[in-house]
């Protein structure tokens, strides 16, 4: 069965026939997406139980499609491909369930989250990189739609905001597969074979230019200061959903390209500029970090410390370039990858429950709540268990992930590691004053009569802060799995 | 009688003894002229109202002989025929099927447009002429057909441009076009005397095997002034001047049509003249056309930037396109990739710049406008039509999976192959910078929500307009998403090669 194909397909499908449904049915839209994303979580569980820890990316499925300029449906996992799918998988079932616009979900907005998973399973599972940019375009036309219906005040300056600047952002990258295209010999849009015969060997000029045309574009998708811009923008008016699929999944596709293009396919160009790329995350995580200490809108606030989290991952990735020591590499590496998934989960909490309070209020202003463990008291624990996985607390899913990452970067870059730990300070700093402000001490009265967590908000919140927990005391749930990614590296090794 | 004329009377002579069978091969050509012959007998003999019978007849005609085309491919094969002066080969017969589905789709936006006027009929023979005239330059392989062809084709777009009498700016756009497509088709002809006083035959596998025994100067200066004819048909720069006053003066379907076939066969023609006539890129004219490809991309780019007036932007967009095609040209004595990508891009830009053509078509029709305003609120009153304005702009500026995408990789492809990597770098600068104009296009049209008042009594497409759309939109999608098999007909083709030593003496 080509298990990988049909997760893309299914979702698909279901968002071409998600308009059809008759009205009659109010409740059929939410039921055929909950479907159409359990099917896929399966084959990418049957996908997982095939993969050979061993090895590279595999269980190819190929299909001719133009081969006159070599461009043909490639889909393949490796470790780090498979997690993320899984992860744009269960998050997109905790949207669906959610919910996203009227309620219950619309055929539109079935149909949009249904595409939007469809393209983004197809962008990692791609291994073809004329369908790794469609599907890279498509997600943004989705998410576009998203927040344009469904966002807050100025939903449709932002979300005209978000699709430019990704727009524009995506033409670096796709002026890097062209290159990669014109250069390699024969000519060829086949990643894996892009990987295991780099076009460039060398960091001269030609690949230079390559590496920094992928490596701007991922930038700004990821995003690392100064492409983050079009961030806050987008996230302070997307629906809740729209924001958790946005932090959650598509700012991965960034860090994704960073290891799959940059560092597998350029290699040596990635080594060549890994101190200043360091260097860059360093600075793109203490921006985050202190720009979201001054924030007072809760959503705002969480949205910043994504910058902080991602410009981790570009830390890891670049101390992976550079590390000359094969254990180095791969703990960076192996970093670096699981800092992805467990952001995915922790962020994916955190602003469902900056949605929960919007929703309750109508407003996310920290000072101008207070006390609210006491009304809600499940409410509270979540975002208590959200925010010290945010802020790496051992036995929670991002510490382990940003434990690897300084490790590994203290055998290449001590400095570097060194001063990253202090950025750890700062996100501590900020999340405990926001429990502190918001959750403890006196309920003012306006307060006191909120009601806890519904039905609802418990079927999308609690399984991913479970898997928080869960990867965070067991890290080799996912870990083993990632290794694989990092053993076969291309030009690296 | 001047020689050029005595050699015309002498290829006269030789096609009333020429064998029958030729005619089978010329199937393409021949529909074409029954369609504008048929097409004027019975626009004469028809009432006004009944007109529309002449656009379905040469319509229908012009698909024909596309599927013509490829019969004559799938069956005959490439020769040349008529005593050598026509080639049918790749190039030509690619180019016939383009032009004739092109050809077909200007009919449609044309109808709407026309309905009811004078004369309405004869517009549409007059448009199956100029098919035949571009298709006649597509495949021409003789100085004097060259010429002939050429003043036909000007003829029959001179007086589409003037269609409307009344306009005054549709006058002074045909005016323009006249005058300066004459004087230039003048110098072309003055740089073919040239070749043919060179070659002793207007034969273009004689002057091929002539020029490059001749003097440098007399080739290149000879060269220079057949260039000149051809790029002003296809647009290149700096003979591009006419293009943005003719489209925004033509009757606007018109000017869908004058940025298809003329300038396909154009390209074409230099494709042919120049491969052919010198031979082995003879006093370096690939990289000539390097330089004015270079300069008409980013030319029409740089101009797309500052208009305001849709059709003026398309005028541009369509000069830029072709510094585009003839990247591929450059790259034609250098790199077999080159005809594939020319071929394919011929297809890619006829479909992607049609269905923006006849978004832009319905847009002033309803709103009595083309100004970038005009587009305001688009997607709300028209989605269908947002939608295909959206796919088309983006195929023209190179979208992957859009087909404007894979033929902007394939003349980049040819041009790395063939050694200027320069140039594909140049492409792909003017490419970025497109990006701007056409979402300046886009912009009102996907975000602006205020509705323009409209004036009452607006007219909708109407259902010739809507197939133009729905057609030219598909093919844009579908050569991307599909482009296998056209790309294959580009692999397969081949620009004819006559070997001189098959060449029949000729008395001087």
């Amino acid at each position: 069965m080509p298990w990988l194909s049909l997760s893309i397909a299914i979702p698909l499908a279901a968002a071409a026939l998600a308009p059809a449904l008759p009205r009659r049915w109010p409740r059929a839209p939410q039921a055929l997406a909950l479907g159409a994303s359990a099917l896929p979580l399966i084959f990418l569980a049957v996908t997982w139980a095939r993969l050979d820890t061993g090895q590279g990316l595999q269980l190819v499925e190929q299909a001719h499609w133009i081969p006159s300029i070599d461009v043909a449906w490639r889909v393949a996992v490796d470790g780090m491909s498979l997690v993320l799918s899984v992860l744009t998988v269960v998050l997109f079932l905790a949207c669906i369930a959610y919910g996203v616009g009227p309620r219950p979900l619309s055929r539109t907005a079935a149909a949009l989250l249904l595409l939007l998973e469809g393209s983004t399973l197809a962008f990692f599972l791609a291994e073809d990189f004329f369908l790794f940019y469609v599907a890279f375009d498509v997600t943004l036309v989705a998410m576009y739609f998203l927040i344009a219906l469904w966002g807050g005040r100025r939903r449709r300056y932002a979300a005209l905001k978000f699709f430019l600047y990704t727009l524009v952002g995506s033409l670096p990258v796709l002026l890097g597969l062209i290159a990669l295209f014109v250069v390699s010999e024969p000519h060829t849009f086949d990643m894996i074979e892009l990987i295991r015969h780099p076009a460039f060997r060398d960091a001269g000029v030609g690949a230079s230019f390559v590496f920094f045309a992928f490596f701007v574009g991922f930038a700004i998708k990821a995003p690392i200061f100064p492409f983050h811009t079009w961030l806050p923008a987008a996230h302070v008016e997307a629906p809740t959903a729209g924001s958790v699929l946005l932090a959650g999944v598509l700012l991965k596709m960034g860090t994704y390209g960073f290891v799959r293009v940059n560092f597998q396919m350029l290699g040596p160009a990635f080594t060549a500029y890994a101190l200043p790329l360091a260097l860059l995350g360093l600075v793109s995580a203490f921006y985050g970090a202190f720009v979201a200490l001054a924030q007072t809108d809760l959503k705002r606030l969480v949205a910043y410390t994504s910058i902080n989290h991602m410009g981790y991952v570009l830390v890891g990735v670049a101390a992976a370039a550079a590390a000359t020591h094969a254990t180095a590499r791969r703990v960076a590496l192996d970093g670096a990858i699981m800092q992805m998934v467990a952001h995915g989960l922790v962020i994916a909490v955190l602003f469902l429950v900056a949605g929960f309070i919007q929703e309750r209020l109508g407003t996310r202003e920290v000072p101008l709540l207070g006390g609210l463990m006491r009304p809600m008291p499940i409410y509270g624990t979540l975002t208590a268990l959200a925010f010290f996985a945010a802020l790496g607390l051992p036995g929670l899913a991002q510490f382990p992930a940003e434990l690897q990452i300084f490790l590994g970067t203290l055998d290449v870059y001590p400095a570097i590691a060194a001063v990253t730990v202090f950025g750890i300070v700062v996100t501590a700093a900020l999340f405990l004053r926001v429990l502190q402000q918001a959750f403890l001490g006196p309920t003012p009265r306006r307060l006191a009569g909120l009601r806890d967590l519904g039905r609802r908000e418990l079927v999308a919140s609690i399984p991913l802060a479970a898997l928080v927990v869960a990867v965070g005391v067991y890290p080799p749930l996912v870990l083993t799995a990632i290794t694989s990614a990092s053993r076969f590296m291309g030009a690296m090794l | 009688m001047t020689p050029l004329l005595a050699a015309a009377a002498e290829q006269v002579k030789m096609l009333e003894t020429k064998d029958i069978s030729d005619l089978a091969d010329l199937a393409p050509l021949l529909a074409l002229l029954v369609a504008a012959i048929g097409g004027l007998g019975l626009a004469m003999a028809l009432p006004r109202e009944r007109q529309r019978l002449v656009a379905a007849w040469v319509a229908t005609l012009h698909v024909v002989a596309a599927g013509a085309a490829a019969g004559v491919w799938a069956i005959g094969g490439f020769r040349s025929v008529m005593g050598g002066t026509y080639a049918v080969d790749g190039l030509s017969l690619a180019l016939t099927a383009a032009l004739g589905i092109s050809g077909a789709v200007c009919v449609a936006l044309l109808r709407p447009a026309v309905a009811g006027t004078d004369r309405e009929g004869e517009l549409y023979a007059m448009l199956a002429a100029t098919t035949l005239a571009a298709a006649v330059v597509a495949g021409a392989s003789d100085l004097a057909l060259l010429a002939l062809s050429i003043s036909l084709l000007s003829i029959g777009s001179f007086v589409m441009t003037g269609y409307l009498r009344r306009s005054r700016r549709g006058n002074e756009a045909a005016i323009k076009y006249y005058v300066y497509g004459t004087v230039t088709a003048a110098v072309m002809v003055y740089g073919l005397t040239w070749w043919y006083g060179l070659a002793g035959s207007t034969r273009l596998a004689a002057v091929g095997a002539a020029l490059p025994g001749a003097p440098t100067a007399v080739v290149i200066a000879s060269s220079a002034l057949v260039v000149v004819g051809l790029g002003y048909k296809a647009a290149v720069v700096p003979f591009h001047f006419w293009t943005p006053d003719v489209y925004a003066g033509a009757p606007a379907p018109v000017a869908a049509y004058l940025s298809v076939p003329p300038k396909l066969a154009g390209v074409a023609a230099l494709a042919r003249f120049l491969l052919r006539g010198l031979p082995g890129d003879l006093v370096g004219w690939s990289t000539a056309i390097a330089v004015l490809a270079a300069v008409t991309m980013v030319f029409g780019v740089l101009a797309m930037i500052a208009q305001r007036d849709a059709i003026r932007l398309l005028a541009y967009s369509s000069i830029s396109q072709t510094g585009f095609m003839l990247l591929a040209v450059a790259a034609l004595p250098h790199s077999p990739a080159a005809l594939r990508g020319l071929i394919y891009f011929f297809f890619a830009y006829a479909a992607s710049n049609l269905a923006a053509f006849a978004v832009v078509i319905a847009v002033r029709r309803e709103a009595g406008s083309a100004d970038l305003g005009a587009f305001a609120g688009l997607g709300r009153r028209h989605p269908w039509w947002t939608a295909a304005l959206v796919l088309s702009l983006l195929s023209l500026f190179g979208l992957p999976p859009l087909t404007g995408f894979v033929a902007k990789l394939a003349v980049f492809t040819a041009a790395i192959d063939a050694g200027q990597a320069w140039l594909a770098v140049v492409g792909i600068a003017a490419t970025v910078i497109s990006l701007y104009p056409y979402l300046r296009l886009i912009a009102p049209a996907v975000l602006n929500r205020t509705e323009p008042r409209l004036p009452r009594g607006t007219r909708s497409a109407g259902r010739p307009l809507a197939t133009a759309l729905v057609v030219s939109t598909l093919a844009t999608v579908g050569f991307g998403l599909a482009a296998q098999p056209l790309l294959a007909v580009g692999r397969h083709a081949a620009i004819l090669h006559e070997a001189p030593a098959a060449l029949p003496r000729e008395g001087s």
